[in-house]
């Protein structure tokens, strides 16, 4: 339903800069609520366990893990294991959905075998997948693609030679480039920042992380 | 530190997340639920050019960000209480050396005033560019349903009856709220009152199950981003309401900048 939803909005990018593209939310004719008679019904706060909102041990982040690992639907995602995964965190939902008042983790991978983000909920008190969204999202990096970034930029020859001294990896950061003719338009990219720490960066590299390849190279002070 | 805090007549919890900074979840005011949970997802950061040809557009480059989570959090979430509420920081730091360094406030008054902020140092690659932090607010006032939402504008308080875009004009009420979520059952509210000069905006969205909350601003390779990307048509009027408000902060020399809305619950 949600990427039903979706797919009817047009694109844009964020920044006020692009404001005439958002949908500006339409306005009821009725009377302001506050101003109106409201209603004496009072409305039952939800009950809920804060515990279910705690971090996740190791135990249950691997649990989550493996369990969507051995899902059928990702089978041949597991198999040819060109996946990263992005987080692993708790999720409580409210009634009426059905995982209300159960352990859930929330597992965000990206899939690169088939450029997809996988996005699922895992019932921890029953060991099943509860939901599995598949589609072309682009969650943030994970840790380990966010090593990989700065690996790629280091090795590359155009960095080592724009490159000062004492400059070294500063971050790598999760970019995607506004103009469809660049490949980080369309690729899961970062950007890695070169410089001297507590100084301001110099260099910034933008790497294709699919293809593990430096695609822009460019002087801090012109991005 | 227990991640429970009961003073100045509030009731909150936190949590340090991977990816949305120090999150609040189950709050109270005076007994009352206010918000299922308080988050600020992401902060992205554009660049513009610093020299400014006719022809040339201004930004060359998209956006970058990093998420402000356990892996940038420098140092202890602290908590300090001063007089009339109490608060909690922390510190992150994008990138070693950091070009990027924030630290996130959440403040609670005995008053029913709630200050979710985040203050920006910069220094950033140069001086043109702009922070956009994003905060996500599930209010959820005496429960989660039975919620309207209202906009000032034109000198007046109107319902807002869809999901969609509420900029702030420079149009406020006399206390210069500009957005309001009230519950119909019991009348009691909270209002929120936008930073002067930060540019701010509001997306209205209904909530849904499987709109759980992004892990990235961008949902596609050339689709919309978020939040903008969750807003349909929907009817928001007696729903379950989530809101996602959104600084606009350009770096000048006037930094470090805390950006980020006054709430204020009132029953």
């Amino acid at each position: 339903m949600a990427r039903d939803k979706r797919a009817r909005k047009t694109a844009s990018r964020p920044g006020k800069i692009q404001a005439a593209g958002r949908k500006p939310a339409s306005k009821a004719t009725q009377p302001a609520a506050r101003s109106a008679r409201v209603r004496t019904r009072p409305t039952a706060s939800l009950t809920v366990d804060p515990a279910l909102f705690d971090p996740l041990t190791e135990g249950e982040r691997a649990d989550a893990l493996r369990v969507l690992t051995e899902d059928r639907r990702l089978a041949s995602m597991a198999k040819v294991a060109r996946y990263r995964v992005v987080a692993i965190e708790p999720l409580v939902l409210k009634p009426p959905n059905e995982l209300f008042g159960r352990r859930v983790a929330r597992v965000v991978a990206y899939d690169y075998a088939a450029d997809r983000c996988v996005d699922a909920l895992v019932d921890l008190d029953n060991g099943v997948v509860a939901a599995l969204q598949i589609d072309d999202k682009q969650p943030m990096l994970g840790r380990d693609e966010e090593a990989l970034a700065v690996a790629v930029a280091l090795a590359d020859e155009r960095v080592k030679r724009e490159l000062g001294l004492s400059d070294e990896p500063l971050a790598a950061l999760h970019y995607w480039s506004r103009r469809d003719v660049e490949r980080a338009s369309s690729q899961r990219s970062a950007a890695v920042l070169f410089g001297q720490a507590g100084a301001r960066p110099t260099l910034v590299a933008v790497v294709d992380l699919a293809d593990s390849q430096v695609t822009e190279v460019v002087p801090a002070e012109q991005w | 530190m227990s991640n429970s805090i009961e003073h100045a007549d509030w009731k909150i919890h936190w949590k340090v997340t991977e990816s949305s900074g120090l999150i609040i979840y189950l709050a109270s005011y005076k007994n009352r639920r206010v918000m299922w949970e308080g988050s600020l997802p992401y902060v992205t950061v554009d660049h513009q050019r610093q020299v400014l040809s006719i022809d040339e557009e201004s930004e060359v480059h998209g956006p970058f960000w990093a998420p402000l989570g356990v892996r940038n959090l420098v140092g202890a979430i602290r908590r300090s209480d001063f007089r009339g509420g109490f608060e909690l920081a922390a510190d992150f730091c994008v990138g070693q050396g950091g070009p990027f360094r924030y630290t996130q406030l959440w403040r609670f008054h005995k008053d029913g005033r709630m200050a979710p902020w985040l203050v920006i140092h910069g220094p950033g690659l140069h001086d043109s560019h702009t922070y956009h932090p994003h905060w996500r607010f599930d209010f959820d006032i005496d429960g989660a349903a039975d919620d309207a939402l209202e906009h000032f504008e034109g000198g007046r308080w109107t319902r807002v009856a869809e999901e969609g875009w509420l900029p702030y004009t420079g149009e406020s009420a006399d206390n210069a709220t500009v957005w309001r979520q009230i519950d119909f059952g019991t009348g009691a509210e909270v209002a929120i009152r936008p930073h002067h000069w930060e540019d701010a905006e509001l997306f209205a969205i209904k909530y849904h199950d499987r709109e759980w909350p992004p892990y990235s601003p961008r949902s596609g390779s050339a689709g919309q981003t978020f939040p903008a990307g969750y807003t349909g048509d929907e009817s928001i009027d007696g729903e379950d309401v989530c809101l996602w408000y959104v600084a606009h902060v350009h770096h000048d020399a006037a930094f470090p900048f805390t950006a980020g809305p006054w709430i204020r619950c009132a029953f």
